[in-house]
């Protein structure tokens, strides 16, 4: 076999053939002249592998942000035998237009420093490397700020694979206080970091209404479905799943007698408005505020809303039971 | 920097050349050394693929070799004899590509991130940058927002002590302790799950210390210069050699919100539950710790810690066996 020849070599190839062409190239064409390729052909391959060695190639290239452009027959798009493909300069270009000063690249370089997950920092760090290869050098680093976004939620990445190609996903859901997971059918539109928790905002196909789900209590893998939406819906989806949750925080309150001088003072009380007897603090879950009340034992009481008493309590009688006194 | 780099796929690749080219090409001669780190590759990595893109060219005509003012060149001399990279002859890829969907993404959503960042929100950059790195993208990225945090006056002084480096002093008080009043040299404020950390060397303790900013109050900002900078700044939430250890047993599938917390070492998985160790400067700590768990969270070891936790639920269970209306001091 003439596979002496590496696919980044082939698919480099591939990406110069088709910038240094206007009117495109055949499939033919390619597959004859460009190295990699045309090793290959003259070495014997047959024509249909050829050819789908081609096709995950383009893929791979989209998947790069390469913009492979197919120009069907003009009678009829859909007959892709004598399809020529190119890659427009103007799409492939950072428009010329876009520059950025050095004090910008300085926020940037703070800006992609921020991911823990591999894969985002990487993305990161690349989009920085783009800036830097125009010749922009920044100002000196931003030091003194350690900012950090974890994104340790499996369902992150199919989910944003899902938004990206406008698809329907399906996943189980389980919320708490309920026996089973129930399984969802999703156009997700934005992932939204609140309260140092990923949650995805989308359009619940079944009940046709927007909906946010905590990733953490996605059970089991995201799956995509075949079926694609409307890309337009995207447009605007994190300002409304961000004002829809600033809504419900403000909506929810929870009126609280706490101790003062202790942790639940100083922690409550940063977020808290007061009332007649004790504080009100806003809060978007009942189940996630009651974890967080637990922790502060005896130095908070819930008066009111009940739903939130009672969770604070059986979390409180739980934490006893699991701890009960051991014979040794 | 002394972390090897991982091997590259065949698309990593790619992406090296589209960026690597038009680099190349805007700086001239540039060191392996120099190339590499920019990249992020090792230096024999950064050779060979420099070496390789002579190999890349524009597609021969059926029959014909292709010619040599087709292909990419290199000075080999020049890499050869003094390590240095220099494109003599291109013959496509010379404008830098848009960001990919990813890419842009990830930066937008750590733009939203740093925004908060005092000298970041000084700069006034971050809307304008938001909108540049949404037109030069490939494909509309996916929407990954990031809810802005606030940033009170404990905030903004310590941000200030560490932008103009002088020590910061206020009043400090830790679960279960009395207050003390510290005097800081601010080196880094730490960011992470929504929470705000000061690290920097502590006047009173005479060592780095980690303090969470919401326990911070009446803070001043001194106009004493810092004497310690980033020289030994320790992982937030380490432990150190004089603490106590606390065993633990949580589901799997919870023992990842430990690591928000503390740093767990030596865990052992079986049956779908951990056994994790962790380290508090006092184990009676713990009690907070697992009442957020709400029984998920059994503490093991030692004995004290599991009475101070059943103790701590007690106390707080009995608030709500008390006839309403109680004290509301």
């Amino acid at each position: 076999m003439a596979a002496g020849i590496p696919a980044e070599e082939r698919l480099t190839n591939l990406v110069v053939a088709l910038m240094a062409t206007e009117i495109g190239l055949t499939k033919q064409q390619i597959l004859d002249n460009v190295s990699g390729y045309r090793q290959r052909a003259d070495a014997g391959a047959r024509t249909d592998a050829l050819e789908k060695m081609f096709e995950r190639d383009k893929d791979e290239l989209r998947k790069l942000g390469v913009p492979v452009e197919t120009i069907g027959e003009a009678s009829d798009p859909n007959d892709l035998r004598e399809a020529r493909y190119r890659i427009p300069q103007a799409e492939y270009d950072l428009p010329e237009d876009i520059d950025f000063s050095p004090a910008e690249l300085a926020v940037l370089r703070l800006a992609g420093s921020v991911w823990s997950a591999e894969s985002a920092s990487g993305d990161a760090q690349a989009g920085v490397r783009k800036i830097r290869a125009l010749g922009i050098d920044g100002d000196e680093p931003i030091i003194g700020f350690a900012p950090r976004i974890t994104a340790r939620d499996a369902a992150f990445a199919p989910l944003q694979e899902a938004i990206e190609k406008s698809r329907v996903v399906t996943f189980d859901y389980l919320k708490p206080g309920e026996d089973a997971a129930r399984t969802r059918h999703v156009r997700p539109l934005a992932l939204v970091d609140y309260e140092a928790r990923w949650h995805v905002f989308g359009i619940d196909v079944d009940a046709e209404g927007d909906r946010t789900f905590l990733l953490s209590r996605i059970v089991g893998a995201v799956k995509m479905t075949s079926t694609s939406f409307d890309p337009e819906l995207r447009l605007g989806a994190g300002e409304r799943a961000l004002a829809g949750l600033e809504e419900v925080a403000a909506n929810n309150s929870a009126l609280l007698e706490i101790t003062p001088g202790t942790e639940a003072s100083l922690r409550l009380g940063r977020r808290a408005a007061p009332a007649v007897q004790g504080i009100r603090v806003p809060f978007v879950d009942v189940h996630i505020f009651a974890d967080e009340l637990a922790s502060y034992g005896p130095e908070v009481r819930v008066v009111e809303p009940v739903a939130l008493r009672d969770a604070v309590i059986a979390r409180l009688r739980a934490v006893v039971d699991a701890n009960r006194e051991v014979s040794r | 920097m002394s972390a090897q780099p991982k091997p590259l796929l065949a698309a990593d690749r790619v992406r090296l050349y589209l960026t690597l080219v038009p680099y190349l090409l805007e700086h001239g001669q540039v060191s392996l050394d120099e190339a590499a780190a920019e990249f992020g590759v090792g230096r024999e990595e950064m050779r060979s693929m420099v070496e390789k893109l002579t190999v890349i060219g524009l597609p021969g005509e059926s029959g014909y070799w292709q010619q040599p003012q087709e292909m990419f060149d290199i000075n080999w001399d020049l890499l050869d004899d003094e390590d240095v990279i220099e494109i003599t002859n291109d013959v496509a890829l010379r404008r830098v590509p848009r960001f990919t969907a990813r890419e842009a993404a990830a930066l937008l959503a750590g733009l939203q991130m740093v925004a908060a960042v005092p000298a970041v929100s000084d700069s006034g950059l971050v809307q304008g940058l938001i909108a540049k790195l949404s037109r030069g993208a490939a494909d509309a990225p996916a929407e990954v927002v990031v809810a802005p945090t606030a940033v009170d006056e404990v905030r903004a002084v310590v941000a200030r002590g560490v932008q103009d480096g002088l020590a910061v002093s206020f009043t400090y008080q830790a679960p279960d302790a009395a207050p003390t009043t510290r005097t800081v040299d601010p080196v880094q404020i730490l960011i992470t799950n929504g929470q705000w950390y000061l690290q920097g060397w502590c006047h009173l303790r005479r060592a780095m210390r980690t303090f969470h900013l919401d326990r911070v109050s009446a803070p001043q900002l001194t106009d004493i210069p810092i004497t310690h900078r980033g020289e030994n700044l320790p992982d937030a939430f380490a432990a150190s050699a004089d603490e106590g250890e606390v065993t633990v047993r949580v589901p799997e599938r919870l023992a990842s919100l430990l690591g928000a917390f503390f740093s767990a070492d030596g865990a052992e998985a079986h049956d779908g539950t951990v056994v994790a160790r962790l380290h508090l400067a006092d184990p009676r700590g713990i009690k907070r710790l697992a009442a957020r768990f709400g029984g998920a969270l059994e503490v093991l070891e030692p004995g004290i810690a599991r009475t101070a936790t059943r103790e701590w639920a007690a106390a707080g269970l009995a608030l709500y066996h008390q006839p309403d209306g109680g004290d509301a001091g």
